[in-house]
């Protein structure tokens, strides 16, 4: 799974969080890895560990409330492994970071172009008149039209869907060979989604970055995603290319995901759901299929009991035996598929 | 056309800054407006006045001159029992009272603000370490040691007095910042700001304390008006400045004798009622601060 090429390589990744003086696994054996030039979409309903993964990779969690093992390997180093010191000079410089609400993350009382010369002035030796055109250039970059004017203003002068091109602005400052977008278009309407997944699209073919895209929205991933992992429950449980994972998906919980996108050619059809919800971090059966819960008329005797990813195709793998016989509710159970 | 444009860029950037936010607040509440045009006015009077004025030939006994009514021989606001000219010893005694104020504010700020910050940011161990210390100076009968401290300190002067007064004036401050910076330490543009490998400290001081800047400014200037209630009340009971050095506070002591207090009234009434102007007018400026700081208390 792992090639010489692979970017970022996790390995048995295990973030969990202390509850009441028990830690909790948020994020569960996680293993992916990231090729450069190449978007990974992560997918999952909320409260499936998307977004503590994607936090973990660039050490925002404090270490009094969160434990921390496994190995995630970037240019030889394990980023677990980092003091806070060593951290600081990776992050902003060769990772980037994407947050959801472009609002809440840029700081409401700095300029935006203080804002974006911020990690340069940690990151490179330029004088104050070079970080100013450098910011100038990025807000161009992002296709932002008067950077000038927009240089000088505050967040709160800004449009949403300006505000997360100043966001991406931020995380490009440092020309960072990866960048953790944490569903960078949930706050947005359509039609600025669109753009902005466009925007990175583009950007990412200019700078050959690696892109880890954490989203809800399968639309999104079917745009611009090249491979996809499917989390559930802190684990992955299917990760294919995205046509494999679309055209041919195994896991019950996949199917399940892209059964329940709504349709429109049909305006008597119902929406598909998935029963239940994800079981909370203290609730979480840790034996078994996690996902067994929510498909209560497939036998228990038909999921693994340690269930482990098995490549079925190549670069196609899928956690558990169980898929082998799912079938929807209502549906006939046709024996294996 | 040209004007139109101009016209235009203004009409973009709508939601009104601080500081038109906080000349809103004063627009709507005249009292807040006189009184804060009238304290700095006062205050930046006293302090020139203190500086023209000679202490020495103000603080010169004169026994002849004894109790002399206002008015008299040049006496603007009378003398008191040594014949010292109250007037002068009344632009002195706030001007050292005021000085003394704001040192204690900015200092114990100063602490505070930083104290607080830290405590805020990390979390966990650090701050549940100085909450408890906090909670045991906020134990501490404040009066009482001070009085103490005062009295077995050999040397005594200005200096001692504003450090005495605040190592128990810094836990307000420092608990208000505290709260804030939990809150503020937790939103996404300090994670964003990490994820730019922003030093901890630059976050803290660069990134977290200006968006506390509201309710600091709330919080100085009523600490400020609090001090100046401290410094003379102690100065009053003859436990903060020595008599050599007149304040507010020692000149309202001269009505300890029952015959000033009935008889003498220019001896004391003046720094009473400057007290009163003081605490009242910088009270009526920050509770229009606070107004202006949160936006379902404000008037404009």
């Amino acid at each position: 799974m792992n090639t010489a090429k692979d970017l970022l390589t996790i390995r048995n990744l295990t973030t969990s969080f202390r509850i009441k003086d028990e830690y909790h696994a948020a994020v569960e054996e996680v293993s992916l890895s990231l090729r450069k030039n190449e978007v990974l979409a992560i997918v999952g309903e909320s409260g499936c560990g998307k977004s503590t993964l994607a936090t973990t990779i660039v050490g925002l969690h404090n270490e009094i409330n969160t434990k921390v093992t496994g190995e995630i390997l970037y240019n030889n180093q394990n980023l677990t492994q980092l003091s806070e010191e060593q951290f600081n000079r990776l992050r902003g410089n060769d990772i980037g970071f994407i947050f959801q609400d472009p609002l809440s993350a840029l700081n409401p009382l700095m300029r935006i172009g203080e804002q974006i010369a911020e990690g340069l002035l940690y990151h490179t030796k330029l004088t104050k008149q070079q970080r100013e055109e450098r910011v100038l250039e990025l807000l161009n970059q992002v296709g932002i039209s008067n950077p000038n004017r927009v240089a000088r203003q505050f967040p709160h002068q800004l449009s949403g869907g300006m505000r997360q091109r100043v966001m991406i602005a931020i995380a490009l400052s440092g020309k960072p060979s990866i960048i953790i977008a944490d569903e960078p278009t949930t706050a947005l309407d359509v039609t600025i989604q669109a753009q902005i997944l466009d925007l990175l699209k583009s950007l990412q073919s200019e700078t050959e970055a690696g892109i880890i895209l954490i989203t809800h929205d399968l639309g999104v991933v079917a745009e611009v995603a090249d491979r996809v992992a499917v989390m559930y429950a802190g684990q992955v449980i299917e990760e294919a290319p995205v046509q494999e994972l679309f055209r041919n998906a195994k896991h019950p919980y996949t199917r399940s995901l892209l059964n329940s996108i709504p349709q429109t050619h049909d305006e008597n059809d119902k929406l598909e759901v998935i029963h239940g919800m994800v079981p909370s971090l203290m609730n979480l059966p840790r034996e078994g299929c996690r996902f067994s819960a929510r498909i209560p008329w497939i036998n228990e005797s038909l999921h693994e009991k340690k269930p482990q990813l098995h490549e079925i195709a190549p670069g196609h793998f899928v956690r558990c035996t169980c898929w082998k016989h799912f079938h929807f509710e209502g549906e006939e159970g046709g024996g294996t598929v | 056309m040209e004007q139109q444009n101009k016209e235009a860029v203004k009409f973009e950037s709508s939601p009104p800054t601080g500081i038109q936010v906080v000349l809103r607040e004063f627009k709507k509440d005249k009292l807040a407006m006189f009184s804060f045009i009238g304290i700095t006015l006062l205050i930046i009077a006293l302090l020139i006045a203190a500086m023209i004025l000679n202490q020495e030939e103000v603080l010169k006994i004169k026994l002849l001159e004894r109790y002399t009514e206002p008015g008299v021989n040049g006496y603007i606001l009378g003398a008191d029992e040594a014949g010292r000219d109250m007037f002068g010893q009344l632009i002195i005694g706030a001007k050292n009272s005021i000085l003394i104020a704001i040192s204690i504010t900015v200092i114990a700020g100063i602490a505070g603000i930083a104290l607080g910050i830290i405590m805020g940011y990390y979390g966990g161990f650090i701050d549940n370490l100085f909450m408890r210390i906090i909670d045991f100076f906020m134990t501490l009968p404040t009066l009482m040691i001070i009085i103490v401290v005062v009295t077995i300190i050999p040397k005594y002067g200005v200096i001692e007095l504003i450090l005495i007064i605040t190592i128990f004036q810094w836990m307000g401050t420092a608990r208000l910042v505290r709260s804030k910076a939990l809150s503020e330490g937790r939103r996404d543009y300090v994670s964003a700001s990490k994820t730019m490998g922003t030093s901890d400290f630059s976050i803290m001081f660069k990134g977290i304390l200006p968006n506390l800047s509201s309710i600091l400014i709330v919080d100085l200037t009523l600490s400020f008006a609090g001090n100046v209630g401290i410094e003379t009340g102690l100065s009053f009971l003859g436990f903060g400045l020595p008599p050599s050095t007149p304040s507010l506070g020692t000149l309202v002591n001269y009505a300890r004798n029952p015959l000033v207090l009935s008889e003498k009234w220019w001896v004391w009434l003046p720094a009473s009622l400057l007290i009163l102007i003081l605490m009242l007018g910088i009270n009526y400026v920050g509770q229009a601060l606070r107004r202006a700081a949160d936006a379902k208390q404000r008037l404009g």
